[in-house]
């Protein structure tokens, strides 16, 4: 019994240094980077994903318009966050993208 | 001999007097290479520094009006973007291209705002915040332009055919900075009958101003109607600079080339409302 115990405090303390040899514990700045560099990657995705189709909007029907004038609102609080220049940037990308959608949803539903 | 002097010189104000009272002061039309130049004065004055001269005709041979004005931001009214240095410096709007890293054309674009000077002694400031400065242009209107078609307003270049003859091919996506999308589908040209009898309709290039503008750089902002027929444009709105005046009283080819847009042949009976 007291081997076994031996045995996997051993492994488990084995494991624990190959982790930290590996991957040191990240720092408060490392993590606070990351953080923002996931933040700000997760928005671009997604402000390309509902941007890149600009061009197709007449295609959408109003149902689709609407899904994506949904996305650019659920955007919108994400990129309050941003810093100063870009969030200046993307405030007016996201808007112009939007009032696109908006705007073809409206002449949509007037026919 | 003093009375005939003295009559000639009222006859002189007379006739001055009335030809700027009928006609008020003629504005002056600018120089080729002057036509679109834009004057940005957004956070200079504050900073102590001379206001911008940005130069559109070397830019728009370069990029399509989409790049700069959907995927960087720039307003399409002067003043309506507040670029500040520190914008530049972060990589956006002049930043963007302007970051000493860039290279278009096989040469170095320069550093748009940084906080020291280059090395090789030049102002760096200074090759933008040039207002009433002297500074050398990387590129001259003139040389530039020499062997591009001619058209006799704006510039003095016909823009859509030097890019049909291959003169310049205006770059669509910034890398790592453009949204990515797919290319459009192409569209229909379309008319717009004009308002007086006797004047041919308009051929609108719904194609070319798609390839250059993308559809979110007019619609709705410009054109906020998309139904044909349901907004009625006047030229009087157009020389105020709303419609289609938002770009063809100022960069685009001005409204005085009337037979630009004014294209197709007169109809007998003509005089179809507007559309």
């Amino acid at each position: 019994m007291n081997i076994r115990l031996h045995i996997s405090v051993l492994v488990t303390a084995l494991t624990a240094a190959l982790f930290l040899m590996e991957s040191p514990l990240p720092s408060h700045d490392t993590v606070s980077a990351r953080a923002v560099a996931y933040a700000q990657d997760s928005w671009q995705k997604e402000f390309d994903d509902i941007c890149s189709k600009t061009q197709d909007a007449m295609l959408f029907n109003v149902e689709e318009l609407r899904n994506l004038i949904a996305r650019c609102d659920a955007l919108k609080p994400r990129i309050e966050k941003l810093e100063a220049s870009e969030r200046k940037v993307a405030t007016k990308k996201l808007s112009v993208c939007r009032d696109l959608y908006e705007f073809v949803r409206e002449a949509k539903e007037k026919k | 001999m003093r009375l005939k002097i003295f009559l000639s010189i009222i006859l002189v104000l007379t006739l001055t007097g009335a030809a700027l009272g009928q006609t008020g002061v003629k504005k002056k039309r600018p120089l080729p290479a002057d036509f679109g130049r834009v004057v940005l004065n957004d956070h200079a004055a504050k900073a102590g520094l001379a206001p911008v001269v940005f130069d559109h005709w070397s830019h728009r041979s370069w990029f399509t009006c989409r790049v700069c004005h959907v995927d960087l931001t720039f307003g399409m009214k002067t003043g309506s973007t507040g670029v500040s240095a520190a914008d530049n410096m972060k990589g956006f709007y002049c930043g963007a291209c302007h970051n000493g890293k860039m290279s278009f054309q096989g040469r170095k674009v320069f550093e748009s705002c940084a906080a020291k000077d280059p090395a090789d002694g030049t102002k760096r400031c200074d090759r933008c915040h040039s207002l009433g400065k002297q500074v050398r242009r990387d590129y001259d209107f003139a040389t530039y332009t020499a062997r591009f078609p001619k058209e006799r307003f704006g510039n003095g270049i016909d823009w859509e055919k030097a890019e049909d003859e291959g003169y310049i091919k205006p770059v669509d996506v910034l890398e790592g900075t453009s949204t990515p999308r797919k290319s459009l589908s192409i569209q229909k040209d379309f008319a717009l009958g004009a308002k007086l009898a006797g004047m041919p309709d308009i051929i609108f290039s719904h194609k070319k101003h798609t390839v250059w503008n993308g559809c979110e750089l007019c619609h709705p902002e410009i054109f906020a109607g998309v139904t044909k027929g349901t907004t009625k444009y006047s030229m009087v709105d157009i020389f105020e600079g709303r419609y289609c005046g938002a770009c063809h009283t100022t960069v685009a080819f001005p409204l005085l080339d009337c037979q630009r847009c004014h294209t197709r042949p007169v109809q007998t009976g003509g005089g179809k409302g507007a559309q």
